[in-house]
């Protein structure tokens, strides 16, 4: 107990000796942090965008006009591949009736037909949007399905944009990681390295390595912890009047972005025990190889 | 605490000796003093006393340890029965003089009121009580070595070595620091401190152990040193 005291306490001497570098690390490590919330986030909202519209995404199959297929038996013979989500069949007269519905006011046009053309048909939902084309090719290959259609361009385009966005996120994620961990290692070598000769009296005088670097990781942990605690306030205090500016511009993306704020209280307890964790790696890492090369004898 | 030299040679990378086959005793309670011209390799054999530097050939023991065989997790307690004091004092500039002689304590996890008493003591032995709120930049030169002996001896060490202790002071001053080793070394510590102030040296006989470019050439008991 008297140890923690006495680490307690260097840990504020050297925050309080040493305060323009603590307030450097604090700053960087805070503003790092932001901008690692800030990308997570969009990236989250990004995904979740890109989700919906895959889950929007329908493939429509036209069985061939034949009174003695087991449409249910087909259903179920699609159902079982692994890119469908749901089914839903539609009888000709459902088909009708919701062709009907769509075109409103000219639906009499329609009455020009004479008997109903449209054969029984599927109105499929995928997981994913690069699952629709395997679908496809698997549902023409099905002598049951006499026409498949679905919106080619807008699946490429989604599943495209799905695949480039993932990887952006996962690489703008790992530069954000990479340089808040650089930047707090860094700071933290630069404050050590200003103190080196007081690392070597100490060593010299009888302090364990340990007891050395202990207020030295607390610190460094201490202020990536602040840094992390003041990024998440001003993601989370900004993020929620963001939202509601863009439902009222855009509303139509009202249902595609995270609103749940459970959900951004987590990612904001998340980022602040990043935060932490990366500040006391870093701190960990740095204080103890700089203490092994000051202190290795020739 | 005995200390044994036994052939040792230091080389510095890539091709500074600056010991060269040294062979010593010094005896638990010895007062012994080290001396010779700048660059003679007086620095270099009290730091392998306390292990900052490594023999590059044979053995130094202390208290019948081999230093080389030491792991490295040991060595701050070690040290810990070393009083140690450097030329440039080696204080730490942040903390005060009686938080710089606290520290060597509190780093040993001694409880705050012994610290306070044992602190309060050392810095009594070397006059400097009324300093000891001072940081060390607002202290003299003679002020700031006795606070690196009152440092030294904070944790009652039963060997004591100082490297040039006097070599910043001024003649009267480095006297008074002197009488605290002599003090020190009645005490039964055994002290070993280099010098090359003959004045010094002269002025109480004690063992002498003389180096020149490396080598003993000199090893007196009650011996005088002319520089």
């Amino acid at each position: 107990m008297t140890t923690v005291k006495y680490i307690l306490r260097d840990m504020w001497r050297l925050m309080k000796n040493h305060w323009v570098l603590g307030l450097l690390t604090f700053i960087t490590a805070g503003v790092m942090l932001w901008i690692l919330g800030v990308t997570t986030l969009f990236s989250l909202n990004l995904q979740n965008l890109l989700q919906r519209l895959e889950s929007e995404l329908v493939v429509q199959a036209y069985l061939i006009g034949d009174n003695t297929i087991d449409v249910e038996a087909v259903a179920q013979k699609i159902q079982t591949l692994d890119y469908v989500y749901a089914i839903k069949i539609y009888s000709p007269a459902d088909s009708l009736a919701k062709l009907q519905e769509k075109m409103g006011s000219q639906s009499r046009a329609l009455d020009m037909l004479g008997d109903n053309p449209i054969p029984y048909n599927f109105e499929i939902h995928v997981h994913r949007a690069e699952d629709v084309e395997h679908l496809v090719d698997e549902l023409n290959a099905m002598p049951e399905v006499e026409d498949v259609v679905y919106a080619g361009l807008v699946v490429k385009r989604i599943s495209a944009l799905s695949r480039i966005s993932s990887r952006v996120a996962f690489i703008m994620f790992i530069l954000s990681v990479v340089i808040t961990a650089l930047v707090v290692y860094n700071t933290i070598h630069i404050s050590l390295y200003s103190r080196r000769e007081e690392i070597g009296t100490m060593y010299l005088v009888g302090a364990t390595k340990a007891y050395i670097a202990s207020p030295f990781v607390l610190e460094g942990t201490l202020l990536s912890l602040l840094g992390a605690v003041i990024a998440a306030s001003g993601i989370l205090g900004a993020y929620f009047p963001g939202i509601a500016l863009i439902h009222a511009n855009l509303p139509f993306l009202k249902s595609s972005l995270i609103t749940d704020k459970a959900t951004i209280f987590r990612f904001g307890a998340l980022l602040v025990g990043f935060g932490a964790t990366l500040g006391w790696v870093c701190s960990y890492l740095v204080v103890t190889r700089f203490i092994n090369s000051i202190t290795r004898p020739e | 605490m005995n200390i044994s030299f036994s052939e040792v040679t230091k080389i510095f990378e890539p091709d500074i000796t600056a010991l060269i086959d040294i062979d010593l005793n010094i005896e638990q309670g010895e007062f012994v003093y080290v001396v010779g011209q700048t660059g003679s390799g007086k620095s270099t054999l009290l730091k392998l006393i306390t292990r900052e530097l490594l023999p590059s050939m044979g053995v130094v023991a202390v208290g019948g340890y081999d230093l080389r065989r030491m792991r490295r997790a040991d060595v701050p307690y070690y040290r810990r029965d070393i009083g140690i004091v450097a030329q440039d004092f080696k204080l730490i500039p942040s903390l005060t003089v009686y938080e710089n002689i606290a520290f060597v304590m509190e780093a040993m996890s001694v409880p705050k009121r012994i610290v306070e008493d044992r602190a309060k003591n050392v810095i009594n032995q070397v006059g400097l009580w009324r300093r000891r709120m001072m940081k060390p930049a607002q202290l003299s030169g003679g002020e700031q070595q006795r606070v690196a002996i009152a440092r030294a001896l904070a944790n009652s060490p039963s060997l004591f070595i100082a490297d040039e202790p006097t070599g910043n002071l001024d003649f009267h001053t480095a006297m008074e620091v002197m009488k605290i080793l002599y003090a020190i070394n009645a005490a039964g510590v055994t002290v070993v401190m280099s010098t090359h102030n003959q004045y010094i040296v002269n002025s109480m006989k004690q063992r002498v152990v003389e180096l020149e470019s490396g080598h003993l050439i000199r090893d007196e008991i009650g011996g005088t040193y002319s520089g």
